[in-house]
């Protein structure tokens, strides 16, 4: 069942995960029954995708990431919304980012 | 002022296609098994030919509180040219470890320093096959073949049925 993403919800990102941003290039490796498979369970972000993972921090709420993205890229607040619900919820099925608290 | 960007797209995972540089590779393998946990990943490169070959998929293992032995093949950095290696070592002397490519006769990695060693070589995966030849007891025998370069006289020797085996194994895998 996927969990509704509020905007006063706040994530942090998994223990499970190992992430490194290598010249600009986000590079994620799931922790999975104590292997990190670089072979079959390896991902990346796009430039958008990395700067919201860049602010899933445990500390800001998504209304928080919504309006930090507003400030670096040109899209409507609508879109911005939707997007950033929508990449939270797949991070969150991934196991990618947990939920943190709701402020 | 801060620059927008006006190109906006949809954020998403990327899987499929990722290429990433060495460094980054060592960086990520450093902090999985600093973590106590196995790193998979694909090989390259001929220098453990025939028991590792290059695209097979191996899992590098934390080193446990006994340090690496003779045979053990371990990953390590090398400290001059700080490229990444999965060598056999071939003897143990004050803490450092010689360390060669089964298949570099002659040209040994040298002594290297204890702390270089970043874990050593649990399994081999080939064609979704796991391959024990080379990680099972046989390693010591094989390290002291590596180091005398009877290994290597051995090698040649075999290279004459490499195809006789591949067909057999050929015709194994259809029936």
């Amino acid at each position: 069942m996927t969990k509704s993403i509020g905007t006063d919800m706040v994530f942090a990102r998994s223990n499970d995960v190992v992430a490194r941003e290598i010249d600009g290039m986000l590079i994620i490796v799931p922790l999975t029954a104590g292997v990190g498979d670089m072979e079959d369970d390896l991902f990346s972000m796009n430039e958008t995708g990395t700067a919201i993972w860049n602010m899933i921090d445990g500390k800001k709420t998504i209304k928080e990431i919504i309006s930090g993205l507003k400030e670096e890229f040109i899209a409507g607040q609508g879109e911005i919304t939707k997007d950033v619900t929508g990449i939270v919820e797949e991070l969150l099925k991934r196991r990618m980012i947990v939920e943190a608290a709701s402020s | 002022m801060k620059r927008l960007h006006p190109d906006y797209k949809r954020p998403a995972i990327i899987k499929n296609g990722i290429s990433i540089p060495g460094t980054a590779m060592i960086e990520i393998m450093q902090e999985v098994l600093s973590r106590g946990m196995s790193f998979r990943f694909r090989a390259g490169g001929f220098s453990m030919a025939p028991f590792i070959r290059d695209g097979d998929i191996i899992s590098v293992s934390p080193l446990s509180s006994i340090p690496p032995g003779i045979g053990d093949v371990v990953a390590f950095l090398h400290p001059e040219t700080k490229l990444l290696c999965i060598h056999r070592v071939l003897y143990r002397n004050n803490g450092a470890l010689m360390i060669q490519g089964d298949n570099l006769p002659g040209n040994p990695d040298g002594m290297i320093p204890g702390e270089a060693i970043i874990g050593h070589v649990t399994r081999v995966e080939r064609s979704g096959r796991s391959i024990k030849l080379g990680l099972g007891p046989e390693r010591i025998f094989l390290a002291i073949l590596s180091r005398t370069g009877l290994l290597e006289v051995m090698r040649r020797c075999a290279v004459p049925f490499y195809g006789y085996f591949r067909r057999r194994r050929a015709l194994c895998e259809k029936s």
